[in-house]
């Protein structure tokens, strides 16, 4: 329930549920460029689009975690802003997917995942 | 005495940005944590909120700044290719100049990259995303965060996880740049 005293929450949930899905997307290009021999080579923004020089997959991977981050962060705040929400259900959905990001970047996790898919062999 | 380019790189995107990054977390840390309405006084927390704002700021700063350098400068020299005459297969002093590869030439060294450095260049990034969720909640409320516990004790765990991400970063740059550094 709102503070009468404070604004809305709703843009302070949106920017962190914002901050777990940049986290949860990086995760997922982790694991892609892994994967996919095709999905790699997209991902090399240095090479493809000027992202730098020799940064590899990285470039890529990066640039789309942050523009998941920042797209997302737009589109909640539209959603959320002006709105008092249920901030432990955001913030907790925040975490998981912080946490699966957190996951997917670690390379024992991503590897056994590369595993289960048979086209990476 | 001299350095070289890419030794003052590391030096600025490891020590300079870490240290600041520590000291902007120590700081915003304790300023979210004892930002509660029994422990201050109305002049007291008018008097730390600009602080708390400042630390906050600065670590999403820094942050940023941090992944940039390592991603956009750093790494590249890391993983530069050896030319076709030198063997990626013996840690040869040739092979020294490229630091990705003079790893994975010995299975004693391998892990370094294998895990230290695929970990360390994708974890790092997740902590300027927390980082700047957390100042943006700080440049929101203001003083007003004192009567928003869920949002400041929020703000207390993503800001202890972007330290963590951080810290795994850090450590393991600072262990692989032991094993084998980019000078």
């Amino acid at each position: 329930m709102q503070d009468m005293q404070t604004k809305p929450n709703g843009p302070v949930a949106a920017a962190f549920v914002a901050a777990g899905i940049g986290s949860l997307v990086l995760g997922i290009f982790v694991v892609l460029n892994e994967v996919s021999p095709d999905v790699s080579n997209f991902l090399k923004f240095d090479a493809n689009y000027g992202l730098g020089a020799g940064v590899g997959p990285l470039s890529g991977k990066v640039f789309l975690g942050t523009a998941a981050f920042l797209v997302s962060w737009v589109a909640l705040h539209l959603v959320a802003r002006g709105k008092e929400v249920n901030f432990g259900r955001w913030f907790a959905a925040a975490l998981i997917l912080v946490f699966a990001g957190f996951a997917l970047t670690f390379p024992p996790i991503f590897e056994f995942i590369v595993n289960l898919v048979p086209a990476a062999e | 005495m001299e350095f070289t380019d890419r030794e003052l790189w590391a030096v600025g995107h490891g020590l300079v940005l870490g240290s600041l990054f520590l000291l902007a977390f120590g700081g915003g840390l304790a300023g979210l944590y004892s930002l509660k309405a029994h422990y201050l006084t109305e002049e007291g927390i008018a008097e730390r909120t600009p602080r708390l704002l400042i630390g906050s700021v600065v670590m999403a700063v820094v942050a940023w700044l941090t992944v940039i350098s390592g991603t956009f400068v750093v790494y590249p020299w890391y993983r530069a290719t050896p030319p076709d005459g030198i063997d990626r297969t013996v840690q040869s002093d040739a092979l020294a100049d490229f630091p990705r590869y003079w790893l994975l030439a010995s299975e004693k060294t391998a892990e370094w990259h294998k895990l230290g450095m695929e970990w360390k260049e994708h974890v790092a990034w997740i902590a300027p995303f927390l980082a700047t969720a957390v100042a943006f909640a700080v440049l929101y409320y203001g003083a007003q965060l004192v009567r928003r516990g869920e949002i400041r004790r929020a703000a207390i765990i993503f800001f202890t996880l972007a330290f963590l991400a951080a810290g795994v970063a850090g450590l393991f740059g600072a262990f692989i740049t032991k094993a084998a550094t980019v000078a």
